[in-house]
């Protein structure tokens, strides 16, 4: 609109979101900034702007810290596990979704509520499936192997207790992809499709040539998103693993937090953050170019 | 003609295995809250003796951690009441800071495109990143200023960091009203101000409904935050969880009962705004 912007409008809509962005955002971002290049801990027992300044020691440290790298692969294999899989599932659900049958609103409903729980609940009942007398070993895993299967102990062998992590990321989030994709697949205009249907094109075809593509900006929406909360990951791993067993499912988050929150090693865990904001930044930064300003 | 009945009925087998599958953990959850200490570690869903015990125990944990004699629960010391009631006003505060802040960005962005498109860009930003990178920053900046383990530290900075879906949310709701109703109402003589109150507000009161709810489920979800930021005085629901996991962790059906108890409200307000879902999580991206 091309009218004049009133004082009191301009006030009122950049005022009150500055004061809370900088109150509890901004201005810690500057302190993590300067924190990251001193030697700071609460233990020294001086405040931090009394700290000595060290450059750039602690991002070095970052970049030849075992541990470091460990919790990053981790995150990264994790999100592109999780993802993937996700992304599979939630399309074919979609897809299957999509005919009317009896009984698809509660169906849908059904399905989609693991989306609304909190992670932290969703942790602390996976944290109960996987007991070694809990369901997943005493009902499914027992109908297959026998009385073997109560002896696995999910959380103590690192490769189960990374699987149990992605179990539980895939129970809660698949049903958001498929959400995004379903909305998206039935949005796709209906006369596109009986188009085809006269032109001989089977069900499968109009999938994979007419709605795919069609839907291709939605599907990069939900995958991203996705996989940007994946890398977040914080509440399955501190509550189910703990990170362990040793490091072996230890996040990024967590590694961090223990860093600033145990350790308080807190100029170190900043340079830590720091780094890792600068790798994120870049990817949401061409991601929100490519969806907001590329167009226009 | 037969192939395509097999077709139809792999499809239902499909959606009813996924069914299933998302059934199950609620099922198991829900049988175990009622389920006496001696059928904890059984296979069976029903419990043979439904007991409301493992609710009540929440409440009393001295009578709890007695009866089971669990060692080193020294971390759970608060009744479920403390946390219950922290949630709740921590959650509701900061959704209505949220709401009404991101109402006036919203409308002064779907108008007049301010503010500019660095303040929205960064907003989406705080909210895309992981939060794991804001806490050591936060927790030396609180501790300055001496309001860790506060419930003002925590209201204000939930809003902070979903004052992002506020705007996005209404936004959209905002772009929908027809901009004549504004002009006319300035054309007799209205201010601004008089416009975005008497005009616009009551028009997008559905709007700023979605984006609180959206906002309240968010934020009564959220774990890192409140773990680092609390202690005794602001402990969150999803704090006090998260102790009966990590520093207990055998007492499985108080565990149970916790979690569904902690389900309620976000799963009501989930079916509430079942239709928006979409639209909050991808920043009105997709219109759901």
């Amino acid at each position: 609109m091309s009218r004049e912007i009133p004082k009191s409008i301009k006030l009122l809509s950049t005022l009150p979101l500055n004061i809370v962005l900088n109150a509890v955002l901004i201005i810690p971002f500057a302190i993590m900034i300067y924190l990251a290049f001193l030697k700071w801990s609460p233990a020294m027992g001086i405040d931090w702007w009394m700290a000595a300044f060290i450059g750039i020691a602690n991002f070095i440290r970052a970049l030849g810290d075992v541990r470091f790298i460990n919790a990053l692969t981790n995150t990264a294999i994790y999100t592109v596990a999780v993802v993937s899989i996700e992304f599979f599932l939630g399309l074919l659900l979609a897809y299957l979704m999509l005919e009317e049958f009896i009984g698809r609103k509660a169906v849908l409903s059904l399905i989609i509520y693991p989306l609304m729980l909190p992670p932290v609940i969703v942790a602390s009942v996976f944290y109960l499936m996987f007991q070694p007398y809990g369901p997943v070993n005493n009902v499914f895993l027992r109908a297959i192997l026998g009385e073997d299967a109560l002896r696995i102990t999910w959380f103590l062998n690192p490769r189960l207790a990374f699987t149990a992590l992605i179990i539980a990321d895939i129970w809660q989030w698949t049903p958001f992809i498929f959400l995004i994709l379903y909305s998206a697949l039935s949005a796709v205009p209906k006369r596109l499709i009986e188009a085809a249907q006269v032109l001989g094109a089977s069900s499968f075809t109009i999938f994979w040539k007419i709605r795919l593509p069609l839907i291709k900006p939605l599907i990069i929406v939900a995958v991203v998103l996705r996989a940007l909360e994946a890398f977040k990951m914080f509440d399955y791993a501190y509550l189910m693993t703990g990170g362990g067993p040793g490091v072996s499912t230890e996040t990024v988050s967590l590694y961090i937090y223990r860093v600033s929150v145990l350790y308080t090693d807190i100029s170190y865990a900043a340079a830590m953050s720091l780094i890792v904001l600068v790798m994120l930044a870049i990817i949401i930064r061409l991601f929100i170019w490519y969806f907001f300003e590329r167009v226009k | 003609m037969e192939f395509r009945i097999i077709a139809r009925a792999l499809r239902y087998v499909v959606i009813g295995v996924f069914a299933l599958w998302t059934l199950i953990p609620l099922a198991w959850i829900v049988s175990l809250a009622f389920k006496s200490y001696a059928e904890w570690r059984v296979s069976y869903f029903i419990p043979k003796n439904p007991t409301v015990d493992n609710f009540l125990l929440l409440f009393n944990p001295q009578e709890l951690l007695g009866r089971y004699g669990v060692m080193g629960a020294t971390a759970i010391i608060e009744p479920a009441t403390k946390p219950l009631l922290n949630s709740l006003i921590i959650t509701a505060a900061s959704t209505v800071l949220a709401v009404f802040v991101g109402f006036f960005t919203a409308y002064g962005a779907s108008r007049y495109r301010v503010p500019g498109p660095f303040t929205l860009f960064f907003t989406l930003l705080t909210r895309m990143l992981p939060p794991a990178i804001f806490i050591t920053p936060i927790m030396v900046y609180y501790s300055n200023l001496r309001i860790l383990d506060t419930h003002i530290g925590l209201i204000a900075l939930y809003s902070a960091v979903t004052v992002t879906y506020a705007i996005w949310i209404l936004k959209g709701f905002i772009d929908a009203i027809p901009i004549e109703w504004e002009e006319a109402a300035m054309l007799e003589g209205a201010t601004p101000i008089k416009v975005l109150f008497k005009v616009v507000l009551p028009l997008v009161r559905p709007g700023l409904v979605v984006a609180g709810l959206f906002i309240f489920l968010l934020t009564w979800s959220e774990l890192l935050f409140a773990l680092v930021l609390t202690n005794i005085n602001a402990v969150t629901l999803s704090v006090h969880i998260s102790k009966y996991v990590g520093a207990v962790g055998q007492l499985f059906g108080p565990q149970a009962a916790l979690a569904l108890i902690g389900s309620i409200i976000p799963v009501v307000i989930g079916y509430t705004i079942q239709k928006h879902l979409v639209t909050g999580f991808t920043f009105g991206m997709v219109r759901g």
